[in-house]
């Protein structure tokens, strides 16, 4: 564990927003690593383990073009948060659980009201509590809904898809969604009971830590082409759930890491860090691995699905029933998807790992919903508690430069007891109040943990993929209400 | 006095050194450093200079776990713990260890039911930067929590 440290020297300036470590660094890696970030945030990348290992990722057998990190990049294990690897599929190439995340899904979905902000002002305390009172969250909160063993089986075969027939929610929901809320491949024998056991009271809970349901405001309109598209127009109020697969997801990671830490001897890898445990995509491992990663994915389909159900249910009660929600989409940040992609002139199969980074596939591609496929996928990128959250749609460009993927939020910079040593939740849960913005959150301390200051900036980090054509920054939101767990 | 436990600075996850002068009082240590971690409340318990402090630890589970050597099995052993921390909202501050060899541990968890956690949950017992070894007489192990 000695020096895990990336010197600047090592960094090669590719662009002002874009900076590769040569593969010639260090002796196993496969491929450069790229990172995107400006002259501004490279010190703090600097500072913690992210950049070694990215460094680490490039090893990963099969692994294609360049290691990725975008500007929300932050230590993780394993895998920086923030992290893209794609591996050649049919050619030795890997999956990596923890180029996943525990995780599994953890997404977010946006939804837009036809009702201004200027309109609902006088009601946004109550709505709050409406919404704090009706979404079960925070540690240890088991939800409202407990399935049998054999209704969590038809959740993760059919996520999303199985909570309209179960009366939540409508077939548009699930239509903007990513893999329409269902994602094939999915097999629900590949999960363990055990995280069927966790799962089976979860669903339609937010969890904690840096999950959130947010009321917001349309403020900036920045592409008027792809707002229109979208939908959203300035003043509107918007909904935006972070959140996973809980328990369930987290267990199915873990039982996987384990399962692939006793085999992966066998198959001849000498890994840098155990968390970046593997197994050839097209093992059983890998391929049970896939499938329940898949059917986890659904999970967190299914849990977004049914909590955006649920806020409807509080803004009917809240408001008596006259603002509408209608869906944006919905996309997930810690996945692995089986995508094709232009390597060296050629059309290659990969399965491409983004860990704390989004899919942001650019105009004209099939998996886009009709509606927006002429202008790219919707992206959504949460920032922090009073700060802007922002929808980008996906570039041409990104697809060739990052496989189509974008940064996910902010991404940390400070460690949780660093930022409760310098922010109390009373004084923060104030300051935001003051900011006009209401707060409904089960703990305080929690709260000083994910205060904007432990966090980069968003604005910055937006800038970055926007000015890179990853993606292009389409609307500002700007947060009415948070609702917290913790 | 021998420190049980205590956190390392991490940017966005918990890193934890948990000592002891056995093994057993090792593991003992770690699995209330990882419960404590995340801010317990109980009924009947308080909480005192960080710490929920319980008089009495009545909700036992049986463990049973097997590894390849002593530090996956730290780390799969938390995992359990973490498991049934889960399923029966409860949180374990000891445990009795009847069998624990490099890669066996066979144990009864002691705890209680939780009100509630103040800080976040924790994902999952990770792999990363995990090192179990023996430091002048003194057993050490530093493990990393996915929060």
């Amino acid at each position: 564990m000695a020096d895990q440290f990336v010197p600047r020297e090592a960094l090669k300036k590719i662009n002002d927003n874009l900076y590769e470590i040569p593969k010639t660094y260090r002796d196993d890696m496969r491929v450069p690593a790229r990172v995107y970030m400006n002259e501004a945030m490279i010190d703090s990348v600097l500072a913690d383990k992210s950049l070694w290992q990215l460094v680490n990722v490039a090893t990963l057998p099969g692994i294609q073009k360049y290691a990725l990190a975008m500007p929300d990049i932050h230590q993780g294990y394993g895998f920086p948060i923030g992290g893209v690897a794609a591996t050649a599929i049919g050619q030795g190439g890997v999956i990596s659980p923890g180029g996943i995340g525990y995780d599994i899904n953890c997404g977010v979905r946006l939804l837009v009201a036809d009702a201004l902000a200027s309109d609902l002002r006088l009601h946004m305390e109550r709505l709050a509590t409406e919404v704090f009172r009706t979404i079960p969250s925070g540690v240890g909160k088991g939800g409202k809904l407990k399935f049998s063993m054999e209704e969590i089986d038809k959740v993760l075969m059919n996520g999303a898809q199985y909570m309209v027939e179960c009366g939540y929610g409508t077939k548009e929901d699930t239509q903007l969604c990513e893999e329409l809320g269902n994602m094939p491949g999915a097999d629900a024998s590949m999960i363990s009971e055990r995280a069927k056991k966790r799962g089976m009271d979860q669903l339609g809970t937010l969890g904690s830590g840096n999950h959130f349901l947010e009321l917001q405001v349309i403020d900036k309109i920045y592409d008027q082409e792809a707002a229109d598209a979208f939908g959203l127009r300035k003043g509107f109020v918007t909904v935006m759930i972070h959140c996973g697969s809980r328990g369930l997801g987290h267990q199915t990671c873990t039982d996987y890491v384990k399962l692939m830490m006793s085999k992966v001897s066998g198959w001849g890898y000498d890994l840098p860090d155990r968390e970046l445990v593997c197994a050839p995509f097209e093992s059983p491992a890998g391929q049970n691995y896939y499938a329940a990663m898949a059917a986890a994915a659904n999970f967190g389909w299914a849990n977004r699905h049914v909590i955006a159900h649920w806020t409807r249910e509080a803004f009917h009660r809240g408001l008596g029933g006259s603002v509408k929600l209608n869906p944006v989409y919905d996309i997930s940040h810690n996945i692995g998807k089986v995508e094709t992609h232009m390597i060296e002139g050629k059309e290659m199969r990969l399965l491409v790992h983004r860990k704390g980074a989004t899919r942001a596939f650019g105009p004209g591609l099939p998996e886009i919903p009709q509606k927006y496929r002429a202008v790219g996928q919707p992206v959504m990128i949460p920032g922090t508690m009073g700060t802007a959250s922002y929808i980008l749609a996906g570039n041409t460009e990104g697809m060739v430069q990052a496989f189509g993927s974008s940064c996910h939020g902010a991404g940390r910079r400070m460690s949780r007891s660093k930022a409760k040593k310098l922010v109390h939740g009373k004084q923060l849960r104030e300051q935001l109040e003051s900011q006009g913005i209401v707060i409904r959150c089960a703990s305080s301390a929690g709260l000083a943990e994910e205060a904007p200051l432990a966090y980069k900036d968003v604005d910055n980090v937006v800038k970055i993929v926007d000015e890179a054509k990853l993606a292009r920054k389409v609307v500002r939101l700007k947060p009415l209400a948070v609702i917290k767990g913790g | 006095m021998q420190k049980d436990f205590e956190f390392l600075p991490h940017t966005a996850d918990i890193q934890m050194r948990a000592y002891g002068t056995t093994k057993k009082e090792l593991f003992r240590n770690a699995l209330n450093g990882m419960f404590q971690s995340i801010g317990p409340h109980a009924d009947g318990c308080e909480t005192k200079n960080n710490r929920l402090i319980c008089p009495k630890l009545p909700e036992k589970q049986s463990v049973d776990v097997q590894a390849a050597q002593l530090d996956l099995l730290l780390v799969d052993f938390l995992s359990e713990a973490l498991y049934l921390s889960d399923l029966h909202n409860q949180a374990y501050f000891d445990v009795d260890i009847h069998e624990l060899t490099d890669k066996h541990i066979k144990a009864t968890l002691q705890g209680v039911n939780v009100t509630s956690f103040d800080v976040v949950e924790i994902k999952a017992v990770t792999y990363h930067e995990l090192e179990v070894k023996q430091v002048d007489g003194v057993w050490q192990a530093t493990v990393v929590f996915d929060i």
